[in-house]
């Protein structure tokens, strides 16, 4: 098991800490935080795997800076509750991960958990970047097109001296040719 | 901050985007945002100007019977919010009218509208950079705000990590994705203390801009873990937060009118008037630039922040200071403002100061070339430079004497306003401090 960095936000000193020393035991480097915003805090400075959170924090909701910490990408959210409600399990659906560890403690199932939400986490984290990279190559692919289009058009040249062309322009201008497209469409729009 | 769209052109967008809240905003007297949240359904509504909010419900607006009012939305204010990626939410900034189709007198941005529509008469619009100070906090266990700047857990395997630096770049980001060009970013003198300038604008977009501006920041610290703050001066001992205004007069075809490559320091004769003007009215502005009982603590020798009137062409430490820069850059930079001062009526107020200058051909004093903060009395006497008030009483009274000014803000305005800020003063006057209590418990 790599030993990976964890943040345990729970505003209870004694289930933080119960929570901790399992985890430590099991070589994950542990982090504690007392309430939602110290979360967000730690969380930007030591950029954990995974962050612990209970359901029930001091200070800032819970759900709230569990969201802001998945949309910031600074680590996958895992919730701990004693009281898994219907609307508790409507916030899971949207969290990185589909998964929760109840209180009182089970150290199998928290183990079981951490595992899964940080293995899962950071599978969607690559499919999303994946996905990413992707969607803007797909964009760049139409805008080249559409530029070349618009240079066959309007200098009646063919297609692959409007391509030369473009690459031509944009080693020139020392910018990418997704770059030249746009400032080309801008020209003939 | 320029995207002209029409009616439709919007309305087209708006649904291009999937957006799902509207968010109408305006500003009350006291300089607070106020937000009425519309849904995309009835965004054709607030378009055609026919989204009414209860006026009597918001501080020191109106009285009950004359409660209904509308909301016009300014187009080119349309802005998405980047921060919200779960729904998607924009705003718009409004004008206020009341049910007849009139602007109403109470709403901040139609003053400001007033006073700028006078500007324009003479033959100027106006010109206006901000330089926006504030403090980012921790925030304690419960939520509330502490004057914690420092994390005092130690992580010793790693780095210190500079969490209000990163903050601050987060914002500007975010500023950036709104459409601001941000000129400078930097950490200020005090510890936990930024600054983030933005470029010039009209002065109503700058206006606009400030408000966006305090936003902006409040959600982004919030999203890190963190309380911004705009309160003047929050802490004892170091320097507070103030919020310079670089202002100049610009002629209807286009070139600075504060200019003059002739004129003595190259600057022309509508700059001096101008000055004039504004060093007339300092002491009576104050009350709108310097609105709070806080305020006024800031304003004290010794922490950068202006004191004496006077100014300067060189020396940093007068209200008033002309940076070096001359051509299309001369301009006048006002040193007392802060940035709990409502962006709107700051504005109304000290342009209309020196219009008054213009108008009236008042000539400034001359300008103080050593540090005003190195003069005694006798000196300071001689030269004729008085101080700025040194607290929020003084400084409504002498709203009071000056009719220039009221006239600026509007009758309203300035009732609704000197009652807010009398209440203030006397409340703040009836409470017990700490400091009283670390002085005289013991001692008597």
């Amino acid at each position: 098991m790599d030993s990976y960095r964890i943040v345990v936000a729970d505003s209870s000193e004694s289930s933080r800490k119960l929570i901790c020393k399992l985890l430590n035991k099991k070589g994950y480097k542990t982090y504690q935080a007392t309430d939602g915003a110290g979360a967000i805090r730690i969380s930007r400075s030591v950029f954990p795997k995974l962050l612990i959170m209970d359901t029930n924090l001091w200070g800032m909701n819970a759900y709230e800076a569990a969201r802001i910490i998945e949309e910031d990408q600074l680590s996958t959210v895992l919730f701990v509750t004693s009281n898994p409600t219907n609307s508790f399990y409507q916030k899971l659906k949207n969290m990185n991960v589909f998964a929760y560890v109840m209180k009182p403690i089970h150290p199998d199932q928290l183990y079981q958990m951490v595992e899964f939400s940080i293995m899962n986490g950071s599978k969607m984290h690559q499919l999303s970047k994946k996905i990413e990279k992707l969607e803007s190559t797909l964009e760049n692919r139409k805008k080249i097109d559409r530029a070349k289009g618009l240079l066959i058009e309007h200098l009646r040249i063919s297609e692959e001296e409007a391509y030369k062309l473009l690459r031509r322009k944009s080693m020139d201008a020392c910018i990418s040719m997704d770059q030249m497209a746009e400032k080309i469409i801008k020209k003939y729009i | 901050m320029g995207c002209n769209y029409t009616k439709e052109e919007l309305l087209k967008k708006a649904t291009e985007l999937e957006l799902e809240f509207i968010h109408l905003q305006f500003t009350d007297i006291l300089g607070v945002m106020k937000n009425v949240s519309i849904t995309i359904e009835q965004l054709e509504k607030a378009l055609n100007n026919e989204i009414m909010f209860d006026g009597s419900s918001i501080d020191g607006f109106v009285r009950i019977e004359e409660s209904d009012m509308y909301l016009r939305p300014d187009l080119s204010t349309f802005v998405v919010f980047p921060w919200t990626n779960h729904a998607k939410e924009a705003r718009m900034i409004c004008d206020v009218y009341k049910a007849d189709g009139t602007p109403f007198e109470g709403c901040p941005r139609n003053t400001l509208k007033k006073v700028l529509k006078e500007a324009y008469d003479m033959g100027y619009t106006m010109n206006v950079g901000p330089e926006c100070e504030f403090f980012l906090f921790h925030t304690d266990e419960r939520g509330e705000p502490s004057l914690e700047t420092h994390d005092n857990a130690g992580y010793f395997d790693l780095a210190p990590i500079d969490l209000g630096g990163n903050a601050r770049k987060d914002m500007t980001i975010t500023l950036k994705q709104m459409g601001f060009e941000i000129e400078a970013s930097h950490h200020e003198v005090a510890p936990g203390q930024h600054e983030i300038d933005f470029k010039y604008e009209d002065a109503l977009t700058a206006a606009d801009n400030i408000m966006t501006f305090k936003m902006a920041v409040r959600i982004i610290a919030q999203r890190h873990g963190l309380h911004a703050t705009f309160m003047p001066k929050p802490k004892f001992g170091i320097n507070g937060s103030g919020m310079h205004i670089n202002m100049s007069l610009e002629t209807l075809d286009g070139k600075n009118a504060f200019y003059d490559g002739e004129g003595e320091l190259e600057l022309s004769k509508t700059a001096y008037h101008y000055l004039g003007g504004i060093i007339k009215h300092a002491r009576s502005f104050a009350a709108l630039t310097n609105p709070t009982v806080n305020s006024y603590k800031r304003l004290v020798p010794g922490y950068e922040a202006p004191v004496l009137i006077a100014w300067s062409a060189s020396n940093r430490s007068p209200l008033v200071r002309i940076p070096a820069k001359r051509g299309n850059s001369t301009r006048i930079e006002l040193r007392n403002p802060d940035p709990a001062a409502n962006p709107y009526l700051a504005l109304a107020a000290i342009l209309k100061a020196g219009l008054d200058g213009i108008q009236n051909k008042i000539n400034p004093p001359a300008p103080v070339m050593s540090n005003v903060y190195h003069m005694d009395d006798v000196e300071m006497k001689e030269k004729g430079i008085t101080s700025l008030p040194e607290n929020l009483y003084e400084a409504v009274n002498e709203l009071s004497k000056d009719e220039v000014i009221k006239d600026a803000i509007g009758a309203h305005v300035y009732e609704k306003f000197t009652d807010a800020a009398l209440y203030e003063w006397y409340e703040y006057s009836k409470s017990v401090s700490k400091w009283e209590l670390d002085r005289y418990l013991r001692k008597f």
